[in-house]
């Protein structure tokens, strides 16, 4: 079973607001599920210049109970994540996907931040739910569970975003001026 | 005295909150690469001042405390079935575009 959710949205900053924001959104009141955050790997692609990183983020479970009752008392999650920055056209893509608990759900989100003509930044998002789980019934669970779990971590994840984004803009400003 | 894990909080220089590490052992040497990172990638690397990570050493220190804590949380196998993965060398296009606009 497979599930594709896209959306899209702006924001009202500029791209290096955004992306600084997005590498320190953990902690935000709208995430206390997010234990910690590690880069695991960082580079600079060669050839494109791309600053590339890679994260490990581990999340305390939300899983619902009729997934609980496959896996277990699932206490905690590990997922990695992609980051992929290109300085000059200003665009940054992101890859999300759990590590564990695989056989029960992979959760994969795919987001690509650019900025557009008025300065500000458009983000495309797709989640991909996928679930080898086949038992009668779990399938349309999965389904709507999955679409109330799309909306709810969609607005929280927005929110927790524009909480740090104010923050880092007003720090970033103030930083800024200090050195110039 | 070490702060206990759970009221951690790390500031770096502009004022950003600083996550946590998974192993709060590497906590301290997150923090100071978390910092560097945060300055360079404003300073320098937005603006086109710098093409190389000049917090890779910083950085090195403290892979090298995770990879121990990887280790010790069995953790190693999961990561490098991860790595190996085509959805991750990727780095997060779809591997379907046409399924991704349904």
């Amino acid at each position: 079973m497979v599930l594709w959710f896209n959306s899209g949205h702006s924001y009202d900053y500029d791209f290096a607001t955004v992306t600084l924001a997005y590498m320190n959104r953990y902690p935000n009141p709208y995430a206390t599920h997010v234990q910690s955050v590690d880069t695991i790997d960082c580079r600079i692609d060669a050839t494109t210049g791309d600053l590339m990183l890679t994260k490990l983020i581990v999340k305390t479970g939300r899983l619902p109970k009729f997934i609980t009752y496959f896996v277990g008392d699932v206490t905690k999650s590990w997922v990695m994540e992609k980051i992929r920055i290109n300085r000059d056209t200003q665009t940054m893509t992101t890859y999300t996907r759990n590590l564990d608990h695989k056989k029960i759900i992979i959760i994969e989100e795919f987001t690509h931040y650019s900025t557009n003509a008025d300065g500000f930044t458009d983000v495309q998002s797709s989640v991909k739910f996928s679930s080898g789980i086949n038992k009668f019934g779990i399938k349309n669970k999965l389904e709507s569970w999955g679409h109330s779990k799309m909306q709810e971590n969609l607005r929280g994840s927005r929110e927790g975003l524009k909480f740090v984004m104010l923050k880092v803009n007003e720090r970033r400003q103030a930083w800024l001026e200090q050195m110039a | 005295m070490l702060t206990p894990h759970t009221t951690y909080q790390k500031i770096d220089k502009m004022g950003n909150i600083l996550s946590a590490s998974f192993a709060p052992e590497c906590d301290e040497k997150k923090a100071t690469y978390d910092a560097c990172f945060n300055s360079w990638y404003t300073e320098k690397f937005l603006a086109g001042k710098s093409i190389t990570n000049e917090c890779e050493e910083l950085w090195h220190e403290y892979k090298e405390c995770i990879d121990i804590a990887l280790v010790k949380r069995g953790m190693v196998k999961m990561m490098e079935e991860a790595r190996e993965e085509a959805s991750f060398e990727n780095s997060g296009i779809p591997q379907n575009h046409d399924e991704a606009k349904k």
